[in-house]
């Protein structure tokens, strides 16, 4: 079966190598008028070939193809999915946050203490939003940020633009100690 | 030890079949489940453990530990993923395996941790569990979900059949430490194989 298959791809390979001699020769059969005698008896056979072309390349190159022998077993497989490299590793840098308490991996910042932080630049970034009313109207003066415990610092106010982080909408935020 | 038994969730289920089938469609959410109840009955086996009630101990007797167990059902994963997930935590206590959990990347470590703390939850409120931490996993396993079936369309008018996998996640929860387990080295497994090797008779012989 393998030999006549390729016996059959050599045939096809020599007429398409011929094909395209012709075509170099600059012999147009594929143009040629209908009355010319060469013309359609070259052309069905080429036709024919190109279907049977077609479809035996796509059988051909199934049989070619890597496929597997035999079942694998589940004993089989389960030695590979359960084998000791793909099984998940236990993490050894877990350590309790020292601020807040909570887990976290020895080099990656602390997750709550994070979004405290970012909450509470949030809610300083929407004041200082609100006071300057607009983009591109930051003034030209350095920006402190008092907190409430705070107000009766020795800060020079005149100078400089203050706000406190305690609007009247939002609950007080404890300074971190 | 043992729980008591919510006595108004049994009668419900045992007064009435259509009363069981409600029960069984509320619990899933798939509308396959009104008509195959099987896979869904025989799920609840797991919940039915937590109601088991022991006789009283003896005075000499050493104290049981309280076993808790839980579940989740039709969980968006993969059984072969989750898997790897569960063999991660076995034999782990509590804080250890949510500590784990908490960072794996894995999508299935979100709902296990999910379960976890419900089922520690469960065990401080129903199962007489004294300190929350005192708690080790001791069986964790996942299992085949009901699968939807949709239709994967291949080149040249060929078509697949796809898999909406779903699968189950069980965990057992004992109350006091994890249990040691002796790790054996390969030299002394190999001694202990060549030993049972030596300890053979020949019979029929002289």
């Amino acid at each position: 079966m393998k030999i006549s298959s390729f016996i059959g791809f050599l045939r096809r390979s020599l007429m398409h190598l011929e094909y395209r001699i012709a075509q170099a020769a600059s012999l147009d059969r594929q143009f040629a008028p209908a009355l010319a005698v060469q013309g359609p008896s070259l052309l069905k056979p080429s036709q024919s070939e190109s279907d049977e072309c077609g479809q035996s390349t796509l059988l051909d190159s199934i049989l070619w193809m890597a496929a597997p022998k035999k079942r694998r077993t589940i004993e089989v497989n389960r030695c590979r999915r359960r084998n000791e490299h793909k099984l998940i590793p236990v993490k050894n840098n877990i350590v309790p946050c020292p601020e807040c308490g909570h887990l976290k991996q020895k080099h990656i910042l602390c997750g709550f203490c994070y979004e405290r932080v970012h909450r509470e630049t949030a809610l300083i970034r929407g004041q200082i939003q609100a006071m300057e009313g607009g983009p591109l109207k930051n003034p030209a003066v350095e920006t402190v940020v008092l907190y409430e415990s705070c107000r009766a610092s020795s800060v020079n106010r005149d100078a400089k633009t203050s706000l406190s982080s305690a609007p009247s909408s939002s609950s007080c935020i404890p300074r971190p100690a | 030890p043992g729980s008591p038994c919510p006595p108004g969730r049994r009668s419900a289920c045992t007064r009435s079949p259509l009363g069981w089938a409600t029960l069984l469609a509320s619990f899933s959410n798939l509308h396959h489940a009104n008509f195959h109840t099987t896979a869904t009955v025989d799920a609840k086996n797991w919940e039915r453990k937590n109601r088991i009630v022991y006789p009283p101990q003896l005075p000499g007797e050493p104290r049981r530990p309280a076993e808790i167990h839980h579940c989740r059902y039709q969980i968006k994963y993969s059984k072969d993923k989750m898997w790897y997930l569960a063999k991660l935590i076995r034999g782990m206590t509590i804080d250890q395996a949510l500590g784990q959990l908490e960072f794996s990347d894995k999508k299935g470590a979100k709902i296990i941790k999910e379960v976890l703390l419900e089922a520690q939850e469960m065990a401080v409120k129903n199962h007489n569990v004294e300190y929350r931490s005192n708690l080790y996993v001791a069986e964790s396993f996942s299992g085949k979900g009901m699968y939807l079936k949709r239709i994967r369309i291949h080149g040249r008018g060929r078509f697949g059949i796809m898999d909406k996998v779903h699968c189950h996640y069980f965990v057992k929860l004992v109350e006091g430490l994890p249990p040691k387990v002796e790790q054996k080295t390969n030299f002394d497994q190999a001694k202990e194989y060549v030993q049972q090797l030596r300890n053979r008779t020949i019979i029929h012989s002289l």
